[in-house]
């Protein structure tokens, strides 16, 4: 069981994707909030990290999520994104 | 259940902090208030940790906390001042768990009407006097309150051929005054991004906003200045837009966080002023800039504040004690918390969860 269990676990780091961007516009430490909210609406999306001071959000993913839908979901919540890295 | 009591006088001391002496303020009438915080931190998660930094108003000539008691199932708390501004702020923080996040403040505090002479400001504007060099400190520039490009243009243009520093005082504060209104779909009192205010050409906001950009204004005319965060208490005697109370003298007061400011002219120190205040009494009792009750507010509040209202601190862009998960943080008006390294709405205090509420003792 608990090697089944380990398989799974690997499996799916195996699918997971971390995709960081820089997000323009976040004044406050409310900005970080609506950023990360709007991003974990994207099915796919298990974690997203939002920092003021770097301006930049850490998305990962459990399957393939676009980078165009990560970009939207910023762009919906009032800021604008650009990809500074993704990969698996 | 942790208490903790102050006698204030001693355990809040506002630090670097110049006075104008007291014989300088005209209007001495003293109020006082019993402001009472009530927390109950809220999370969609059934346990987490929590963390709540608050602010607590400076003590001055003008305000001072007579009496400042808390309450709470906190697991650790401080009171510091760890920060660039001074800024005094009650910590308190609580380990992951599923129990209730409480906490009560109880401070009473006695204001006095805030008023220095124009005569005195003109006289000692005229002497052209050096600046002490710790308010140099507010010549400086922040993330939101930038002295250069559009904002240095605008103030170059409103004090050009004016060398006195009170009458570009009053240039600026005739333009901001004129310019901005009271938007009122802005959230709270505004994010006070005076850069941006002028690059969208857009002056409609809050407080904060329109004391930001006074601020910004002041500054890239080399005149120190700096925002004031504080709290509405009660009453207004001048208007119901500017504070209001029950037959009792009781207020709920969770969301009237109040931005005003200050700037400074040597040899008399730091002088209050409120344009931000001008605007809400359009709005709200719906006149016009030349209207009579509108021209005395503004004369009024160029030199002075109705004190139904209580200080925290000038702090923008700074970062708080202990360092949190987000900074820098704008401003400090607002309690601030974060909870499992999200942030909280301090805007709502529903969702937050906190509720503020004042009861003038007479």
């Amino acid at each position: 069981m608990r090697y089944i269990f380990l398989i799974l676990v690997l499996f799916s780091f195996s699918f997971a994707k971390v995709v960081v961007i820089h997000v323009e516009g976040m004044t406050c430490p409310l900005c970080t909030m609506a950023v990360k909210k709007s991003l974990k609406k994207i099915d796919g999306v298990t974690k997203v990290k939002v920092r003021l001071n770097t301006k930049k959000a850490t998305i990962t993913t459990d399957k393939k999520v676009g980078k165009k839908a990560l970009l939207n979901a910023i762009k919906d919540a009032g800021y604008r994104g650009k990809i500074i890295s993704g990969k698996n | 259940m942790k208490r903790r009591e102050f006698l204030v006088g001693s355990a809040l001391t506002i630090g670097a902090m110049t006075i104008v002496p007291s014989e300088l303020f005209a209007g001495e009438k003293s109020r006082k208030f019993k402001v009472i915080y009530d927390f109950d931190l809220k999370y969609d998660a059934k346990s987490f940790p929590a963390k709540l930094w608050n602010p607590l108003p400076f003590n001055s000539d003008y305000q001072k906390i007579r009496f400042l008691k808390f309450s709470g199932n906190y697991d650790d708390y401080n009171i510091n001042s760890n920060n660039p501004y001074d800024a005094r702020v009650l910590y308190a923080s609580w380990k992951k768990s599923d129990k209730k996040k409480t906490l009560h403040v109880e401070m009473e505090i006695e204001t006095k009407t805030r008023e220095v002479s124009l005569k005195l400001i003109k006289k000692a504007s005229k002497q052209n006097l050096p600046l002490p060099k710790d308010v140099e400190f507010y010549l400086k520039p922040t993330e939101h309150i930038p002295t250069d490009g559009k904002i240095k243009e605008i103030a170059d243009k409103l004090t050009k051929n004016i060398d006195d520093t009170f009458q570009k005082v009053q240039a600026i504060y005739d333009w901001v005054t004129k310019t901005t209104f009271r938007d009122p779909k802005v959230i709270g009192c505004g994010v006070g991004n005076a850069g941006k205010m002028v690059e969208s050409g857009y002056f409609g906001g809050k407080c904060t906003d329109i004391s930001s950009l006074f601020v910004a204004l002041l500054r890239a005319a080399r005149i120190p200045s700096r925002e004031v965060f504080g709290i509405r208490l009660g009453l207004s005697h001048f208007s119901k837009a500017l504070g209001k109370a029950d037959k009792n003298g009781f207020a709920n007061i969770s969301t009237w966080q109040h931005c005003r400011a200050e700037y400074y002219i040597a040899g008399i120190g730091w002088i209050p002023s409120d344009p931000a205040d001008i605007t809400k009494l359009e709005l709200v009792e719906k006149l016009k800039y030349d209207d009579k009750k509108v021209k005395e507010l503004r004369a009024r509040y160029i030199h002075s504040w109705e004190m139904n209202w209580v200080g925290f601190n000038h702090a923008r862009d700074f970062v708080l004690s202990p360092k949190p998960e987000q900074f820098p943080l704008n401003m400090l008006g607002y309690p601030y918390a974060e909870v499992d390294g999200d942030v909280l709405n301090y805007y709502s205090p529903r969702a937050f969860e906190y509720k503020i509420t004042s009861q003038e003792v007479k």
